[in-house]
């Protein structure tokens, strides 16, 4: 069957659009498909620096193989930077909901409360937070963790005497409150996206659900959670990138200092590799989920 | 009787008591989370004000007896700062404010016009928000060394005999080129964010307006603009602070006008090259200083911008 090819004006309408869009086609084409094409070729190649050109020699899976089996690291630093997605990634989208849910209340303070909480997005720059959070530790205490400033907060030793509790405890409950820290600090974007969603939802759900008697956590399920799937997919991958991808992480940090030292190739390889274990990881997460919204996307 | 009298008492007095039992625990949640967020910043502040004697003593809490604006005096001169400050407002503001208007024309032409190749278009969006920028700012790099389209510049020079293609690493170019086609810092959220506050937006005034005679570009400027000031806010704020955190992008593309988080990034090591080394403690106490002077500009800037962004966010509704 032929397709029906549109009417005029449905067509000057659709050239129109073409016009809104071009610069972001080219932009996608210049600064998106091929770099990562090129980045693609430089994970399997050799890269060096004449005067006026760039040299890429082709070479097979040295990169790779250096990546997987001669860095010492790499192994390591992936599974940290797991197993800190493993931990932080509900936590995140837990702590921004329950933010989100009691900001978009009513309440007295309702503006400063939000106003502290959007702090996060403010500061929430890698280099401050490694600094305030993490530097200071490493100079006063040789623990070199947020430990520091975390035992200046809240002294758990003190309360677990005073519980009468064995010390050995503390421990655990240094690394949780340490992982809070982290958590609220970095669920700040996450919050606000959150709260906007929120607001969109029509009143009337409410009201229909409170006519019909149903109790608050029944409303949460029923209504506000199935009118956020999308915006949770929204946050779930933005906090995905995030957590991969911050400067915290240590192998997005080591091919950093490696790309520094213009050593290209390796590098490039060692994301690739990443990223692509990452997006295996996630995509394996996300079948069952991704099928339903990107049908709802439209 | 009297039985079922004082169970509804208990009752009502059970429902009365709920939502201020409620009120406290909301307060806790809220009291506890501020905490959280207050207590390094206002940790920041007052050890950059302490002097290296007050910060290891431990009678002196909070408030140093002697403020003293040594730290950022050191903190500033590693810094660079003033050429680090006009760097960050140079590259990084304008690029933000670039990418604000051109992400929302290209979400205006997603969110309203049927094409051909729309549906490539939006999974390509999806994978501009899922693909970190990390992934290809090495290629990035090597072509702004060398600009060039697609090889065109290289073919004309080869033919003409001629270097056509300049080097614009380190100057505000490698920002602004990315922010004026849409493909930025972030751009993919920032589009998402502009793409489903227009698909929320009532259609029939710019119909009205197509009818009248008044062309999509017109309509676009004088009718969805206007009306779309919290969606602008929301992703202006948002792109501000993106690009003056930015690190990522900036360590690569500067090597000489290095902006503000890049300069941050290496404080501990600028301080040693003004003769304080890292493990002494006005290093840390600089460092400190040097966060402070950091954030100062963008938090002034959003206490004056909270109340509007602040309301923008309750009215951007983004949907599902």
């Amino acid at each position: 069957m032929k397709k029906k090819r549109p009417a005029g004006v449905e067509r000057l309408k659709s050239r129109y659009g073409l016009m809104f869009v071009t610069p972001f086609i080219v932009g996608l084409i210049l600064f998106f498909v091929v770099p990562l094409i090129n980045s693609l070729m430089y994970a399997f190649s050799d890269i060096r620096f004449e005067p006026g050109n760039t040299v890429i020699t082709f070479t097979g899976l040295k990169n790779i193989k250096y990546v997987l089996f001669e860095d010492p690291y790499f192994i390591n630093n992936v599974v940290k930077g797991f197993s800190t997605f493993a931990y932080s990634f509900p936590l995140i989208i837990v702590v921004s909901l329950v933010m989100a849910l009691i900001l978009v209340q009513n309440f007295k303070g309702r503006i400063f409360f939000r106003g502290i909480s959007f702090m996060t997005v403010i500061i929430a720059s890698g280099v401050v937070i490694e600094f305030v959070l993490r530097y200071q530790g490493a100079d006063i205490t040789s623990a070199g963790t947020e430990a520091s400033i975390m035992e200046d907060m809240i002294n758990v030793e003190s309360i677990l005497t005073v519980l009468g509790l064995p010390s050995q405890i503390s421990q655990y409950f240094q690394v949780v409150l340490e992982s809070i820290m982290t958590v609220i600090w970095n669920s700040g974007i996450q919050t606000l996206l959150f709260i906007s969603g929120l607001q969109a939802i029509p009143d009337q759900l409410y009201e229909v659900s409170k006519v019909e008697g149903a109790t608050k956590w029944e409303e949460f399920w029923f209504v506000t959670f199935p009118m956020l799937s999308k915006i949770l997919v929204l946050v779930s991958a933005f906090t995905v990138v995030e957590l991969f991808t911050s400067k915290t992480d240590r192998v997005v940090s080591s091919a950093y200092t490696m790309m520094q030292s213009t050593n290209y190739h390796e590098s490039t390889a060692m994301l690739w590799i990443y990223f692509l274990i990452v997006g295996i990881v996630v995509s394996l997460i996300y079948i069952p989920f991704n099928k339903y919204y990107l049908k709802r996307w439209e | 009787m009297t039985d079922l009298a004082k169970g509804r008492k208990i009752k009502q007095t059970a429902q009365k008591i709920q939502p201020i039992l409620y009120g406290i625990f909301r307060l806790v949640i809220l009291l506890a989370i501020s905490y959280i967020i207050i207590y390094p910043l206002l940790y920041m502040v007052s050890s950059a004000l302490k002097t290296a004697s007050a910060f290891q003593d431990p009678s002196v809490l909070w408030i140093p007896k002697v403020f003293t604006g040594e730290n950022f005096k050191k903190a500033m001169e590693a810094m660079n700062f003033k050429e680090s400050l006009f760097s960050t407002l140079k590259f990084e503001m304008i690029s933000a404010l670039i990418e604000t208007a051109t992400c929302a024309v290209t979400a205006y032409g997603l969110a309203r016009f049927k094409f051909p190749g729309k549906k490539l278009l939006m999974l390509m969006l999806i994978l501009l928000i899922m693909v970190p920028s990390q992934m290809i700012i090495v290629p990035m790099t090597i072509n702004f060394s060398q600009l060039d389209f697609l090889g065109i510049l290289k073919l004309i020079g080869g033919i003409i005999g001629k270097e056509l293609r300049p080097n614009i690493l380190d100057t505000a170019a490698c920002f602004y080129l990315p922010s004026l086609l849409s493909v930025g810092l972030r751009s993919g959220i920032c589009i998402f964010i502009y793409h489903q506050f227009f698909a929320g937006l009532p259609k029939e005034l710019e119909e009205a307006a197509w009818i009248d005679g008044s062309a999509p570009p017109r309509t676009f400027l004088q009718i969805a603009l206007p009306s779309s000031s919290v969606a602008i806010i929301t992703v202006l704020v948002l792109s501000c602070v993106w690009h003056w955190n930015d690190y990522y992008l900036a360590v690569m593309y500067t090597s000489d006008n290095f902006p503000l988080a890049v300069s941050l990034a290496s404080l501990p090591q600028r301080l040693s090259l003004i003769g304080i080394w890292p493990g002494d403690i006005r290093n840390t106490l600089g460092v400190m200083a040097g966060c402070v002077l950091f954030v100062i500009p963008i938090l002034v800037a959003y206490l004056f911008l909270q109340r509007l962004f602040v309301k923008s966010i309750d009215r951007v509704g983004i949907t599902g």
